[in-house]
């Protein structure tokens, strides 16, 4: 079984995404830990180890986290720094840099209107039930959903293109 | 995966991802799903961006006694494109007349930053109030001290004793 370079390159930017998550962006080895990962997912499928194509993602997951804990394993023994993973951070793998990502950020939450903020935070950093979302802020389960991906896509539409005029004003 | 069925339950996973609340088994489902799944994965990607954006951006405000007392939530730049800037002009839309601004989280300030300090005084000073600020780092300080706002806004480094001031 084989895979074109494309799909595996999507692999690869998820698994970087993965391994971040579980390491921490800032941890140095999350390229080698992805390449090892992607090296023996490779091996597996020209071996023919994979029978069922529909279980591809979940088999390199499963040798992603194998990898992740061999790291972890190696890490505890001869500990090179402190690894705190579970603070909210950008996650690596967006292909610009970390300050320049902040700033983005920074004018796109100044583009929304206070009520989607509003409605945001209470989402996605105070973990609010949707129902009591509703409840306090006066909105139909239909408005409530409206309002969140309204502004969601308004985050993404206005990130993608403050990334564009960066990009665009650095060539 | 019920992620495609219903996209409420899908922004609830991937919060609950981000904020690693899910336990074990889900979360390792939830990875084997976006590793085959584009649209989960790009879903991801914008709440975990849109997350920081909002995390990164807190500014709290308090009340103690009749004083307003702001203070940033994490580490902040009030310069001319910062979200903290603009955070700051919209947390003064209201009438108070006794402020304490609490810079001890502002590790950068610009021209624009100092700007907006002094465009909130005058804002207080309307209202027959006044406004003080708490904790500037040094680099802060010195800023102050050069541009002379030191001399219009007193600054403390003790809360208690920036309250009892007013």
């Amino acid at each position: 079984m084989t895979l074109d370079s494309s799909t595996l390159e999507r692999y690869r930017l998820k698994l970087r995404y993965k391994v971040s998550y579980h390491l921490g962006s800032s941890c140095p080895d999350v390229d080698d830990i992805v390449q090892e990962a992607m090296l023996r997912f490779v091996h597996a499928l020209q071996s023919e180890k994979i029978r069922n194509p529909e279980s591809m993602a979940a088999f390199l997951s499963g040798i992603c986290n194998n990898v992740i804990y061999e790291y972890k394993r190696r890490l505890h023994r001869e500990p090179l720094c402190d690894q705190d993973p579970s603070s909210l951070e950008i996650p690596a793998g967006l292909g610009a840099d970390l300050v320049e990502l902040r700033q983005v950020i920074g004018l796109v939450m100044n583009q929304l209107a206070p009520r989607e903020r509003e409605i945001l935070r209470a989402f996605f950093l105070e973990e609010r039930d949707r129902s009591e979302i509703c409840r306090t802020m006066g909105l139909s389960v239909m408005q409530f959903r409206v309002v969140l991906f309204r502004a969601k896509e308004k985050f993404r539409e206005i990130y993608r293109l403050s990334l564009k005029r960066n990009a665009a004003k650095q060539h | 995966m019920r992620c495609h069925d219903d996209p409420v339950y899908r922004e609830e996973l991937i919060r609950n991802y981000l904020r690693r609340s899910l336990d074990a088994a889900a979360t390792e489902a939830f990875e084997s799903h976006y590793l085959s799944c584009d649209d989960c994965f790009e879903e991801l990607r914008v709440s975990g961006l849109l997350m920081v954006g909002l995390h990164q951006s807190r500014i709290e405000l308090r009340r103690v006694d009749d004083v307003l007392v702001l203070q940033f939530a994490g580490p902040a730049e009030l310069t001319r494109q910062s979200f903290e800037l603009g955070e700051l002009q919209r947390a003064f839309l209201q009438s108070d007349s006794k402020v304490l601004i609490d810079l001890g989280r502002v590790v950068k300030i610009d021209s624009a930053g100092l700007g907006q300090l002094i465009s909130h005084y005058s804002h207080v000073v309307k209202n027959q109030g006044t406004l003080k600020l708490l904790n500037p780092n040094a680099e802060v300080q010195t800023l102050l001290k050069l541009t002379r706002i030191d001399s219009v806004l007193e600054t403390y480094h003790d809360e208690r004793q920036a309250l009892d001031s007013f």
